[in-house]
Parts: C-alpha cells; sequence; structure tokens
C-alpha cells in the first residue's frame, strides 16, 4: 500500500464524512473555508487569525503527547523556541549569502524555506535525547523534568552561546519576498503571511488527523490508557513515548517558524515555561480528548483575551478567567469547550426534532 | 566592626547572602515538600501563596501601625487561611485520584493565575519595596563587604522553623500521623485517621509557612506579580532535590540553590543561571527520590 | 501435541522469603491447566516470572517458536508477549475509553508489528481488522463491537479482556482468575467461552482459580502450588485423589466449592 494511495484514501474518507451530515469533517472543512475568506477582512482580524492558527498548532502538537499519549509536558516551549530561533538565524547568518547567490528574485523563499527546515532539524536535535531522558519518568516528574528542560534551552538561549541567539534581546526577523512573474510577493505583508500560515495550518492538521487516525496513533492512546496492558500485549512502550514526543516536537517546532515569522523576532521567552503554559491552557480548556479540542481552545484562548480587553474594566482580568475556566474544566467539565460545543449540538437538534414534531401532526 | 575573612575563595558578606536567599527559599519549599510528601500534590499555586505573604505584610506595614512583625503574622496566618481555601476549592473535589495524577498540576496552575490576576488587581503591577524595622536596618561591616542583619535574622528564622518542624514532626501526635500517611497513604485511611482532616492541616501548616517565606522576604526583594513565578520555580527544584516529603532535604536543596544562585556568578562568568535546572534533571535522572527521600529526616 | 512452554528450576527470593521453589513445568499445546493453590503459594509471582515483569532469582523459561526453544528468561515484557506469552487480568485492565473493535485494532496493530506506522488509517486496515469478525463472535462481543469500553459490564469487560489477549495469536495464554468475584451465571458463560476457545484455538491455556468447579470442568491438567514448589501434577481425577494434597489444603474447602480464601 503506497503511501499516495493511502493519502487520497483519506482524503475520499474526509469527503465522504463531510457529505454525510454535520459531522466533524464538515465542521473542519467549513472552517477551512471560512479561514480562506476571512484572509480578506479586516486587517487587525487577519492578524489576530494568524496568531490564532499558529497557537493552534503549538496546542495541537502539544496535545498529540498530552491528550492522547497522556504525558503532560511543560517544557514544549522549547521546541517552539527551537524553530523560532531556527528561522532566525539562517535569516540572520545565511540570508544574505544566499541573496547573494541566487538574486534578490527567489532568495527570500529560498531563506524562508531553508529557514524552516533547519528550525525543524533543531527542534529533532533537541527532542531526541531529551525525550529519549524523559519518557522514563512517570506523570508528574515527566512535567517536571520537561519544565526544567525547557527552562535549560532558556537559560542557555540567553548565555547567547556562539554568538548566536544575541542573548535576551533576541533576534529580530524580517522575512523577505519573492518575485514571482513580475510580481513582488512579500512575506512580511499581513494577507501573504497568513494564507501561507493557513496552508501550513491545513497541511498539518490534516496530518495530525492521520497521525491520530493510524496505527501509531492508536498505540498512543491505549499507552495513555493503560501502559502495563499494552506493555503485556508486546508494545516497547517507552519506545513509542519516545517517538510521540519527536512527532509532537516537530509540530511545535514548525509552530515556532511562523511564530517568529508573524511577532518578527525570536526571543528568548519561548523557551520559558510561561510560554509551555500557553499551550496546556489552550489545550485544556478547549477539551483534550478531542482532536479539535486544541483547535477550539486555541480560538478561545485568544478571542476571549481579545474580547475581555476590549472591555476597559475587563482588560486585565483575562488570566482570572482563564485560571478559572482551567479549574473548572479539570474539576467539572473536561470535556471543554469542545464538549461544550457537542452538547450545544445536542441540544440544538433535539430541540429541533421536537418543534419539528409539534408542528407536525399530534400523535 | 571588622572582620578576617574566613574563606578565601568566597566573601563572608556574599555566603550570607546566599544563605538568606536560601533560607527564604527553604520556607516555601519545605511546606511544598511537605504538602507533596503527604497529599502527592505538588502545589504549583504555592509561588502565589508566598507572593500573598509579601503583600500582605506590605499591607499591614503601609496601613495601620507599621509594625513589621504585626505583619509577618498576619501574613503567616492569613496565607494559611487561603492555602485551606484554595485545598477545599480546587483539591478536595479531585479526591481519590490525587496521586500523581497531572490534573492537580492543572488546578494548582489555574489557581496561579487566578492568583497573579488577584494581586495584579488589589495592588498594581508596580514592584514594592520595603525596609528591615529600623532595629534590624544596619549592616556588619566586613574587610570584604557588608552584612546585613536583617539576613541573619532570616537564616536564624530558618534555622529555628526546621528545629521547629522536625521536633513537631517527630514528637507530636499530629507528626506522627503526618509519617504515618506520608508513608502509606492507604493505611493510614483505613486505620481510621481522619485523612481529609490532616490533608488540611497539612495544606494549612504549608501555606503558613509559604506566607512567613513571603513576609519575611520583602524586606529583601521586591515585590511585584512576577515573585510567584519566579520562585515557585526554584522552589520546585528545591523539593525535587532535596527529596519529596523530607524537611532536612529541603533545607540543603534551598540552600544549595541559594547559594548557587549568588556565588554561581563569581565561579561561573555566565551560565550560572543555569545550574538549578541541570540538577534538578540531574537528580530525576539519577535518584528520582531525591537525595533524602522520606518525611522528616 | 507439542511443548510451547517450559521451565526449568524457577526461583524467585525476596529478601528471606522464597516465592517461587524450583518449579519445573511443561505446558503443551491446546492443553488447558489450572494452576491451584493456596493464597500465597507463589501463583502470582509465577505469572510475574513468566510475562517478564519480575527476573527469577536462579531458573530458566524457554518459548518454542519454530519447533525451537528460545530463552526468555531474562527478556522485557513486550518482547515476551511478541514471542507469543500473554496473560489476562484478574481485575479487568483493557484500554477503557476506547471502543472494543479499537481494542483489538490495537492488539492487531502489535501483533502485527506496526505500532510506528503512521501513514495508513488504523480502523479501516484490511489486515488489521482481519480477525475482527472472528474473535468478536468467539467472545460475544459482536453487538458491542462499537460501544466503548468502559460502557460495558463486568462480564463483557472480561470477555474484552480476553479476546485482548487472543487476539495476539498467542501461542500460551496465561488467565489470572478469570471467574473472581462473578456470580454463578457470569461463571457458566465464562467457563463456556474458555471451553469454545479452546476447542477452536490451538492456544494453551494456563488458568489460576480458586473455584474448584470451574477448576474440574475445564482442566486437561491440574498444577497444585504450595509455598513456591509444586506439589502435584496431573489431570484432575490424580490430582484431586492425592493425599498429600488433599491434607495440603483441599481440606479447606467449603461447601460452595471454593477454597479458603478470596471467593
Amino acid at each position: 500500500m503506497s503511501s499516495e494511495s493511502s493519502v487520497s484514501n483519506s482524503v475520499r474518507h474526509v469527503m465522504s464524512e463531510v457529505q454525510a451530515g454535520w459531522t466533524p469533517h464538515r465542521y473542519g472543512v467549513l472552517l477551512f473555508a471560512f479561514l480562506l475568506a476571512a484572509g480578506m477582512g479586516p486587517r487587525f482580524q487577519v492578524f489576530l487569525l494568524t496568531e490564532f492558527m499558529i497557537v493552534a498548532l503549538f496546542a495541537l502538537g502539544f496535545n498529540l503527547l498530552f491528550g492522547y499519549t497522556g504525558l503532560l509536558s511543560f517544557g514544549h516551549g522549547m521546541f517552539y523556541a527551537g524553530g523560532a530561533y531556527g528561522l532566525a538565524i539562517v535569516l540572520k547568518e545565511v540570508g544574505p549569502a544566499i541573496e547573494a547567490y541566487l538574486g534578490a528574485g527567489i532568495s527570500g523563499g529560498v531563506s524562508l524555506l531553508i529557514g524552516a527546515i533547519v528550525g525543524m532539524l533543531l527542534v529533532i536535535i533537541i527532542a531526541v535525547p531529551v525525550g529519549w531522558l524523559s519518557v522514563r519518568m512517570e506523570q508528574i516528574y515527566f512535567a517536571l523534568i520537561t519544565l526544567a528542560f525547557g527552562m535549560l534551552v532558556y537559560s542557555t538561549i540567553i548565555q547567547n552561546p556562539l554568538d548566536l541567539t544575541n542573548g535576551t534581546d533576541g533576534i529580530v526577523i524580517l522575512l523577505g519576498s519573492v518575485n514571482i512573474a513580475g510580481l513582488e510577493v512579500r512575506f512580511g505583508a499581513r494577507r501573504t503571511f497568513y494564507y501561507l500560515t493557513l496552508t501550513i495550518f491545513g497541511l498539518l492538521t490534516f496530518g495530525m488527523y492521520r497521525v491520530i487516525n493510524s496505527p501509531f496513533g492508536m498505540v498512543c492512546q491505549a499507552i495513555r490508557e493503560s501502559p502495563a496492558r499494552i506493555g503485556a500485549i508486546g508494545v516497547d512502550v517507552r519506545r513509542h513515548r519516545w517517538a510521540a514526543f519527536i512527532i509532537s516536537a516537530v509540530f511545535v517546532g514548525i509552530a515556532g517558524v511562523l511564530r517568529a515569522g508573524l511577532a518578527g523576532v525570536a526571543s528568548p521567552e519561548l523557551s520559558h515555561w510561561s510560554t509551555s503554559a500557553i499551550a496546556v491552557i489552550a489545550t485544556v480548556i478547549g477539551g483534550a480528548s478531542f482532536f479539535a479540542g486544541p483547535i477550539i481552545g486555541a480560538f478561545v484562548f485568544l478571542y476571549l483575551r481579545w474580547a475581555i480587553s476590549r472591555v476597559p474594566t475587563l482588560e486585565a482580568y483575562w488570566e482570572f478567567f482563564f485560571g478559572l475556566l482551567i479549574i473548572g474544566t479539570v474539576l467539572y467539565f473536561k470535556a471543554g469547550a469542545t464538549g461544550g460545543l457537542l452538547a450545544l449540538r445536542r441540544w440544538a437538534s433535539a430541540f429541533l426534532k421536537a418543534r419539528a414534531q409539534t408542528g407536525g401532526e399530534r400523535e | 566592626m571588622s572582620a578576617i575573612d574566613p574563606i578565601p575563595l568566597v566573601s563572608f558578606a556574599d555566603l550570607i547572602v546566599g544563605l538568606s536567599l536560601g533560607s527564604r527559599l527553604f520556607l516555601i519549599a519545605v511546606g511544598l515538600s511537605l504538602i507533596f510528601g503527604v497529599l502527592g500534590v505538588l502545589n504549583f499555586a504555592h509561588g502565589g501563596l508566598y507572593m500573598i505573604g509579601a503583600y500582605l505584610t506590605l499591607l499591614v506595614v503601609s496601613i495601620g501601625s507599621g509594625n513589621f512583625w504585626l505583619g509577618v503574622v498576619v501574613a503567616a496566618l492569613g496565607v494559611g487561611v487561603l492555602g485551606v481555601a484554595l485545598e477545599i476549592l480546587t483539591l478536595r473535589p479531585l479526591e481519590g485520584r490525587l496521586e500523581n495524577d497531572t490534573d492537580q498540576l492543572l488546578v494548582t496552575f489555574g489557581a496561579v493565575l487566578i492568583i497573579h490576576e488577584g494581586v495584579r488587581t488589589i495592588f498594581g503591577s508596580q514592584s514594592y519595596t520595603l525596609s528591615p524595622p529600623t532595629y534590624l536596618d544596619y549592616s556588619i561591616v566586613l574587610q570584604s563587604g557588608q552584612i546585613g542583619v536583617y539576613r541573619l535574622v532570616v537564616i536564624g528564622f530558618a534555622l529555628a522553623v526546621m528545629l521547629g518542624l522536625w521536633l513537631f514532626i517527630t514528637r507530636t501526635y499530629f507528626g506522627s500521623l503526618v509519617r504515618g500517611t506520608a508513608s502509606d497513604r492507604e493505611m493510614a485511611g483505613m486505620l481510621g485517621v481522619n485523612v481529609r482532616r490532616l490533608y488540611t492541616g497539612v495544606f494549612f501548616l504549608g501555606s503558613v509557612l509559604a506566607g512567613l517565606g513571603g513576609a519575611l522576604s520583602a524586606p529583601l526583594q521586591s515585590t511585584s506579580p512576577a515573585l510567584g513565578d519566579q520562585i515557585i520555580i526554584d522552589a520546585f527544584i528545591v523539593v525535587v532535590i532535596g527529596g519529596l516529603g523530607s524537611i532536612s532535604g529541603a533545607f540543603v536543596g534551598a540552600m544549595f540553590i541559594g547559594l548557587a544562585q549568588s556565588l554561581g556568578p563569581q565561579f561561573i562568568s555566565s551560565g550560572s543561571i543555569a545550574i538549578p535546572f541541570l540538577a534538578m534533571v540531574l537528580v530525576l535522572l539519577f535518584r528520582p527520590r531525591g537525595l533524602f527521600g522520606g518525611v522528616a529526616e | 501435541m507439542s511443548t510451547v512452554l517450559r521451565t526449568q528450576d524457577l526461583r524467585r527470593e525476596f529478601g528471606d522469603v522464597v516465592a517461587v521453589d524450583g518449579v519445573s513445568l511443561t505446558f503443551d499445546d491446546g492443553e488447558i491447566t489450572s494452576i491451584i493453590g493456596p493464597n500465597g503459594a507463589g501463583k502470582t509471582t509465577f505469572y510475574n516470572l513468566l510475562t517478564g515483569v519480575l527476573s527469577p532469582t536462579a531458573g530458566t523459561i524457554e518459548i518454542t517458536s519454530d519447533g525451537e526453544y528460545t530463552d526468555i528468561t531474562e527478556e522485557p515484557a513486550h518482547v515476551i508477549a511478541q514471542k507469543g506469552l500473554t496473560r489476562s487480568y484478574q481485575i479487568t485492565n483493557i484500554f477503557e475509553r476506547l471502543t472494543v473493535r479499537e481494542n483489538l485494532a490495537i492488539a492487531r496493530i502489535s501483533h502485527l508489528g506496526r505500532t510506528m506506522d503512521i501513514s495508513s488509517a488504523a480502523m479501516t486496515d484490511a489486515d488489521i481488522t482481519a480477525r475482527f469478525d472472528e474473535l468478536l463472535e468467539m467472545t460475544e462481543l459482536t453487538p458491542f463491537a462499537d460501544q466503548r469500553c468502559d460502557e460495558l459490564s463486568h462480564g463483557q469487560k472480561r470477555n474484552v479482556e480476553i479476546a485482548l489477549a487472543l487476539a495476539i495469536e498467542p501461542s500460551i495464554l496465561l488467565m489470572d482468575e478469570p471467574t473472581a468475584g462473578m456470580n454463578p451465571t457470569e461463571v457458566r458463560a465464562v467457563v463456556d467461552l474458555i471451553r469454545e476457545l479452546d476447542a477452536n484455538l490451538e492456544t494453551c491455556f494456563v488458568v489460576t482459580e480458586h473455584n474448584m468447579d470451574v477448576v474440574t470442568d475445564i482442566s486437561d491438567r491440574i498444577v497444585v502450588l504450595d509455598q513456591g514448589a509444586v506439589l502435584a501434577d496431573g489431570t484432575p481425577s490424580e490430582v484431586l485423589e492425592d493425599d498429600a494434597v488433599t491434607s495440603a489444603y483441599l481440606g479447606e474447602m467449603g461447601a460452595d466449592g471454593h477454597i479458603g480464601g478470596i471467593s
């Protein structure tokens, strides 16, 4: 079975699900269509939506490890930083050389691509040993050691090793441009970057969807449910967790590359545990047990924060709300926002059905 | 007054600074460690409690009589009560799935956000400083530097607390309950120990200590809403290194971190901030129970 | 009939306590062996040694694959499972929040060695779902195939427990007190299930049990353990008439057919 045919099988499956009714797949496609159109909207919203997609990717990658494999990491910011700094360093150190070599026409795009690849490589270089060491730990200790590793990376970045990271100030990023048939496409332009992000968001979300539903993903879930049993069935739990860790890290790394592009800077705070906490907050609020949880959680995180900031009296209180939301979700409503939406849908369809019945003949 | 430096490599003054840093860390870490040892909960919000201790002291000093020690008492007890409220509201509902479950980390992290926001709302984002009580606000001058007398007082407090805790845990009935429950929770419950009340009691004790630590620290550091986040990570490191539930471990760990932070930059020109994290990683990998695992050892 | 598993002088000490004392046993395919003995006789430790959870202080464990004996004494648990030895648990240990079908899928994925496959869709894969219908039918779970396991009854979960173990096509399945905590109807159901599985599969079944009715009903062979050593080993009639066995503990048997201990 070649991977090409299974991709097309996947696409066909999604399409059939979309046509079958109000399935998650349909909502996903609708979301994508909405995002496609929204890129033409007001500039600030475009910015906010770009940020949403990036945080959603961060959370999605994080949730492969948390919601699906059962490992809570408080250090995933180190991969966010890895991607960001990979891009930043390439653009700063190698960018001019690329431009000189390839000319201004395509060097912007090439630099960006190389930067992204280096970012991913950097992330993998960090994730492999850190993952191998960390998966030896269970539960809270895993959270603690990942937190420690994340902070270690943070302290290292601040040190300005090899004079590459520019310490606490971070590295400023200027995305270049490419010349396509006489038209200059500036990557740094809001809408351009938005559509770039949207493309990657779409591809990665689809990719994660496939990973979750693959044999690999199913085993991840089994590990979450009962590591002892899955071991007794013949699976090397540690090795599998390690693999999940690395895949999760790569997703977050790509999000980091995009983050750096959007913010225009790669800064050490990305590796701080408080940044890692963003993925945690978004995922938990959204509902870690759902595929869409991280995405919806990221949306809630960003838009609730933005909405609260619009109301002058409430402006500073967003942390308060999120603190309450987290506590409320973990204690009383594990299904999170996604669960809430599903419940809403069920209620809505039941309501509509009841209305239809009373509107028709009495039985 | 002057004296000859006893330690050639590091100045005595720096040593004292490190030990006073360690003393403050000890106060917050030992409470965290006890709570982890007995309840199995790693209270993320402990840094926030420490921070509230500092703010309450500031509040009492700036309004009312201005008596520092009154502020300390109010802070310690106030934070104790707050800690109990926290335990009842966020951890009780998790009863039965407390141990080693990441839910407790999430829930106490939610509390961190609330506390952080609460403090910011009430006190604002600026940082405050406080001078030690005037009769303690002077320094002993040495050849190498000055030693603030207040720092010596703080170190004294830490030693007193450690002694007091040790006596409390080994000599009192409550202490024996703590030790027993820490080593076997289920057994304790079956033997008729009112585990719920014990949990609340230990949480109260741990919170009081955190509040005390925050209060005593107010004259030594600037107090701002960022304080909680800063200190909790150090506290985690101390608890990991020292061992969960170990009082002496918390002491040794705290002093190690305190000294590393004050003396580190002298030995390693850059990168000393990485030392605590490196130590944490190493301990987790090779001696996850900490250097002193166990209660009241 | 060929030997699937054999242990030689298997021994496990915990400090001064000898939990398993020089146990040498062979297990043949197609056979149902019950292991009985008072609590503390070493049954659990014996299982843990076989499945790789514990390592023995002395002795060897060998499993046959392709007609040859392979030493699995020091192998980790997951390797032993891959070599064909697995167990079911007394307290059901299944993947609760996944459906029955998904539980089976995971076992099949492991058996097929496709745990690192990220490019196919697990639940629609032909190879993975190949034996689903068969397994579901054998364990009478067909109507519940798409239900989450945490929504099933205790008895149904027990069947998932067994189906999960069988899905990796083990050559030997260790069952840990499969009828523990069940009422007579449920016990009957499990007994019938084991009988039917034995008839249809070549798997060797090893069952630890306290319920003597069940033991006499299904066993081709009974092994009696006492204080870590093999007290008797033979057909049910041989063992149950053995004076040493009777005096050692069968005298404790109560009217309900259970031996002193957990019923």
